[in-house]
C-alpha cells in the first residue's frame, strides 16, 4: 500500500514538472540515440569487414592441411580424396546454413614481363564458383573476370599490371615451385585487371583457373583451402565444432573459423571493438552525470517538499526512495526515448546504408580485408537489450546519492528552506 | 485532565561559530488534553523550535518531551514518523501543500499513508471539506487554491486522521484578516468537536487573542504563561 503512494508520488513528481523533466531527459535521449546509430553502424560495418573478410579471404569456415595456415606451401595441400571427403562431409553438416564454397589452390611465386619480374601469390580458382563467392569481380577495372573455360587467362591487378607494363591480352609467365619440387613457368594472358582500396592486393594477387593451376603444378584434384561462406557469421563456430567433431580422425585435415584463419581480422574487429567500448562508456558517463546532475537539482530544488513528507509521517528511508524512484522513471522514459529516437533516426536515414564512396572510391581496407564502402547499420536485438539494462543500472546507481540525501535530511532546516 | 504535551528542562543548543545559539533554554510545560494554546514571542525566540521537538522534527539537546504517554526523546527516525502519522498533524506557515496532489489527496495523504480504504478515505474528506467550506476544490491542485483555500487545505490533512495534536506554525501568517478568522474558526470548531489538542507558534494577535492559554517566549525562556477567556467560536 505505502509503495504504491510512493510510487504515485515520484511518478507525479516527474510528471508534474514537464519542462525540467523533458530539458532533463532531452541529454539521456540524445545520448542515447547516438549510442544505438554508433552501435548499429559498428555492428553494420563489423558485419561488411568479416563479409568483405571472409570472401576475400578463407570463408567464414576453412579446411585446410593444419600446417598450411603458418607454411602457406604448396606441400600443405590438400589432395584430391580429401577434397572431395571434406567438400561432401561439410557440405552435408552445414546443409541450410551454407550459401556456397570455393576450392583454391593458391602458391608464392613471380610474374615475369619484358619490364619486370614481380613476387605475387597465385590463387588458382573455379571462375563459376569463386563468381559467387569473392566480390574480386566488383573492382574490375578493365577486361572481365575469368570464366569457365579459360586456360591460359589470368586476373590480376592494376599496379602489377604497371609494373609488368602488360595490358588485357598480355602475355605474362608465371614462375613457381611445382609439387615435384622442380620450378616451373606458366605461359598466362591477362583477361582483367583489378583494382582494390589495398595497394598490396594490387601488387600481389594474381587468380587463374584452378585446372591449370592444378596441371601446372602437378597436383591433380587438389585444393590449398576449400572455403565455405556460411548465411551468417553467427554460425561460424558451431560449424566449426560440428565439423570439427565429425572429421576429427582425418589428421591431414583442420577446420578453422575466419577468426583464425584471418587473424588480422579478427584482431582489428577486437581492437575497433574496445574503442567503441571506450567511447560507449564516455558517453554513458555523460549520459550518467545528466542524471544525477538532474535528479540532484531536483531534490535541492524540493527540500522544503520532502521535509513535509516527513513531518507527514513517512520515513527518511521512504522520502529517499520517492527521489530514487524519480530517478528511475526519468531513466526509465528517457530511455525509452532515446532507444526509439535512435532506431528511428538511424532506420529513416540510412537504411539503405551509409555510402563511404566518397572517400575511399575503391573501398577500405580493413585488418588486412577490403571492406565495401557501404555500411548497412544492424540493429542487435542483443545490444539493444545491453544498452537498455545499462541505462538503467546508469540510472538506478546515479539516482542513489540524491536519494540518500533526501533520506538524511534535516527535516526542521529542510521546513525554513524557500521554495 | 490528561496530558498532550509535556516538556521537562527542555534545551536545543545550535553548534555554531563563534558562540553556540541556546534556541530554546530549560522550558517545563505541560499542555492538557483538548487545549487550544498560543505560543507568542519576538522573532527568535523559540517558538518554531518548540514545535519542531514537540513534533520530533528535531531532536533536543537536553530534556524530555512526552506526546500523551509516550516519551520520544530517544525514539528511533522511523518510530517518531510513525507517531507522527499516527498522533500529531502539522499545519505550516506556507502551508506546504504537495504541489504533485489535488486539494483531495493532499488531505487524505495521511490516511493513506495509514493504510485506510480508499472509500472510508475520500468520505472522511468529504466530510471535512464541507465542514471547512472547501466543497467543490476537491480537484484542484494547489496552485489553482487562494492562499486561504490551501491553508485550509493544509488544516484539513493535519486533522482528517483525528490527531491527538495539532502543531500549527505561524499558520495566519500570510493570510488576510478574513482569511484569518475563518481559519481560527475552522480550528476552534475541530477543537471543540474533536477535543483535538491545539499548539500554535505566532505573532499574530487574533491568535493570541482567541488561544485559551498564552505561553509568551523571549530568548527561549518562558516570560509569561496565563490562562484566558476563551471567545466562542464566530458564526
Amino acid at each position: 500500500m505505502r509503495l504504491m503512494v510512493l510510487l504515485k508520488l515520484a511518478m507525479r513528481s516527474v510528471g508534474r514538472n514537464v519542462r525540467r523533466s523533458i530539458l532533463t531527459s532531452l541529454a539521456m535521449v540524445l545520448g542515447l540515440a547516438l549510442l544505438v546509430f554508433s552501435r548499429s553502424l559498428a555492428e553494420g560495418a563489423y558485419d561488411e569487414m568479416i563479409d568483405s573478410g571472409v570472401r576475400m579471404g578463407s570463408g567464414h569456415i576453412a579446411i585446410q592441411n593444419p600446417e598450411y595456415l603458418a607454411s602457406r606451401k604448396l606441400e600443405y595441400r590438400l589432395e584430391e580424396k580429401l577434397v572431395n571427403l571434406a567438400s561432401e562431409m561439410t557440405q552435408d553438416v552445414l546443409k541450410e546454413s551454407l550459401v556456397t564454397w570455393v576450392p583454391r589452390l593458391s602458391v608464392d611465386g613471380l610474374a615475369s614481363s619484358t619490364a619486370a619480374a614481380v613476387p605475387v601469390r597465385i590463387e588458382g580458382v573455379d571462375p563459376d564458383r569463386e563468381r559467387t563467392f569473392s566480390n574480386i569481380e566488383s573492382h574490375l577495372k578493365d577486361g572481365r573476370y575469368l570464366e569457365t573455360g579459360d586456360r591460359l587467362h589470368a586476373y590480376i591487378g592494376t599496379e602489377l599490371a604497371q609494373r609488368l607494363d602488360v595490358q588485357v591480352g598480355s602475355r605474362f609467365v608465371l614462375t613457381a615451385q611445382t609439387a615435384t619440387g622442380d620450378v616451373e613457368g606458366q605461359l598466362v594472358r591477362v583477361a582483367g585487371i583489378f583494382q582494390t582500396g589495398i595497394p598490396e592486393v594490387n601488387q600481389s594477387l594474381i587468380h587463374i583457373p584452378i585446372n591449370t593451376a592444378r596441371e601446372w603444378l602437378h597436383t591433380p584434384g587438389a585444393a590449398s583451402t576449400l572455403a565455405f561462406l556460411l548465411k551468417g557469421a553467427e554460425l561460424t563456430n558451431i560449424g566449426v565444432e560440428t565439423l570439427q567433431l565429425k572429421l576429427e580422425n582425418e589428421r591431414k585435415i583442420r577446420v578453422l573459423g575466419w577468426q583464425e584463419s584471418s587473424p588480422e581480422l579478427a584482431a582489428a574487429i577486437r581492437l575497433d571493438s574496445t574503442g567503441n567500448y571506450i567511447f560507449h562508456s564516455i558517453l554513458l558517463a555523460i549520459i550518467a552525470l545528466a542524471i544525477l546532475n538532474a535528479v540532484m537539482i531536483s531534490v535541492l530544488g524540493r527540500r522544503r517538499e520532502f521535509g513535509v513528507l516527513q513531518a507527514m509521517g513517512l520515513t527518511g528511508v521512504e522520502t529517499g526512495f520517492v527521489v530514487f524512484l524519480e530517478g528511475l522513471f526519468l531513466t526509465f522514459i528517457s530511455g525509452v526515448a532515446g532507444i526509439s529516437a535512435g532506431l528511428l533516426f538511424t532506420w529513416g536515414l540510412f537504411r539503405d546504408g551509409l555510402d563511404f564512396s566518397i572517400f575511399m572510391e575503391d573501398g577500405m581496407e580493413f585488418g588486412g580485408q577490403i571492406m565495401e564502402p557501404i555500411i548497412i547499420p544492424r540493429f542487435s536485438v542483443e545490444q539493444i537489450l545491453i544498452s537498455t539494462l545499462v541505462i538503467l543500472s546508469i540510472g538506478t546507481i546515479s539516482s542513489l546519492y540524491p536519494a540518500l540525501r533526501a533520506s538524511k535530511l534535516d527535516v526542521a532546516e529542510a521546513m525554513k528552506f524557500e521554495q | 485532565m490528561k496530558t498532550a504535551v509535556r516538556t521537562t528542562n527542555l534545551w536545543k543548543i545550535y553548534p555554531q561559530e563563534p558562540d553556540p545559539v541556546e534556541a530554546v533554554r530549560d522550558i517545563s510545560i505541560k499542555i492538557e488534553t483538548g487545549d487550544f494554546v498560543a505560543m507568542a514571542g519576538p522573532s527568535g525566540s523559540g517558538k518554531t523550535t518548540m514545535l519542531n521537538m514537540i513534533g520530533g522534527l528535531t531532536r533536543p539537546s537536553q530534556g524530555q518531551i512526552s506526546i500523551g504517554d509516550q516519551e520520544i526523546t530517544e525514539m528511533t527516525d522511523k518510530d517518531l514518523a510513525q507517531l507522527r502519522l499516527e498522533h500529531i498533524g502539522f499545519v505550516f506557515q506556507s502551508y506546504n501543500l504537495l504541489p504533485v496532489l489535488t486539494a483531495l489527496e493532499n488531505a487524505e495523504f495521511t490516511l493513506l499513508l495509514s493504510g485506510i480504504p480508499k472509500d472510508e478515505r475520500r468520505k472522511r474528506v468529504l466530510e471535512l471539506f464541507n465542514k471547512i467550506g472547501l466543497s467543490g476544490l476537491e480537484d484542484r491542485k494547489p496552485g489553482k487554491l487562494s492562499g486561504g483555500q490551501q491553508q485550509r487545505v493544509a488544516v484539513a490533512r493535519a486533522v482528517v486522521a483525528n490527531p491527538a495534536l495539532i502543531l500549527a506554525d505561524e499558520p495566519t501568517a500570510n493570510l488576510d484578516s478574513k482569511a484569518s478568522a475563518d481559519l481560527l474558526d475552522v480550528m476552534e470548531r475541530l477543537n471543540q468537536d474533536h477535543g483535538t489538542t491545539f499548539l500554535f507558534s505566532t505573532h499574530d494577535p487574533r491568535v493570541m487573542e482567541r488561544s485559551r492559554r498564552l505561553i509568551t517566549l523571549v530568548d527561549g525562556q518562558i516570560e509569561s504563561d496565563k490562562r484566558q477567556n476563551h471567545l466562542s467560536v464566530s458564526s
